[in-house]
């Protein structure tokens, strides 16, 4: 019997193309700089990008009314910024590596595993010792939290797997 | 778990790029494997012993750990 031995790269048809690797992580770096910019120095009032959008549930406030499946105005600045940051981290934290075989994948796991305990760790920790105002914004943070600790473990440990391999043929 | 890559590697003079290509993974996989950091999958270590003619139990020895 005669194998192809060079098909043991894993199937993995649930990962991003490699192709989307680079551009994905310019876009999700950029508009999550500039979220977290405009977030802590209110740029969104200041920015304003003003739009009629379809709301499934609307409340201003304590003065203002609910209004539930309508047309609201609204600014969308920080809704343009949400979205291009969890799509793109999300492509970007989930595209294949340039040379993706099984040790890749079990880094990948790993990786995730630890970046959900090491979150859900930092929401208790949040949850137990702040209180009021401040935790709208850790509330804010925890929406981007877990994505960006998963890339922040994936790259170091696959930054380490790299530089091990180099130094000895 | 022990395994004697590195030895087969050897033999059959072969880089760690050499053996990494003709069995399709990346020579970092090769490195940790060789290391004992990175146990392969069984698919993997047939794939190894297919290549160098040897069976599994040849190349692979569980340790008291395992």
């Amino acid at each position: 019997m005669v194998l192809n031995l060079k098909s043991i790269n894993m199937k993995t048809n649930y990962l991003f193309p490699y192709r989307l690797k680079k551009i994905s992580g310019i876009i999700f770096l950029i508009s999550f700089i500039v979220l977290t910019l405009l977030y802590f120095l209110d740029g969104f009032e200041k920015f304003p990008i003003k739009t009629k959008v379809f709301a499934i549930v609307a409340d201003y406030g304590l003065l203002g009314e609910t209004k539930n499946f309508g047309w609201i105005e609204d600014s969308v600045t920080d809704e343009i910024l949400v979205i291009l940051t969890i799509v793109f981290g999300i492509i970007f934290a989930f595209s294949k590596e340039k040379y993706e075989d099984e040790m890749v994948t079990s880094v990948r796991l790993h990786s995730l595993v630890w970046a959900t305990i090491i979150n859900y760790a930092l929401i208790v920790l949040s949850y137990m010792f702040i209180y009021g105002m401040p935790f709208l914004t850790v509330m804010s943070a925890i929406m981007f939290s877990q994505l960006l600790i998963f890339i922040i473990l994936f790259r170091y440990n696959i930054y380490k797997l790299n530089k091990a391999g180099t130094d000895e043929e | 778990m022990k395994n004697n890559i590195k030895v087969q590697r050897a033999i059959h003079n072969f880089t760690q790029q050499d053996l990494a290509d003709k069995i399709g993974v990346s020579r970092q996989t090769i490195n940790a494997m060789e290391k004992g950091k990175y146990v392969p999958s069984t698919a993997l270590a047939l794939k190894l012993s297919q290549l160098f003619k040897i069976s599994v139990n040849e190349i692979f020895e569980l340790e008291a750990e395992d």
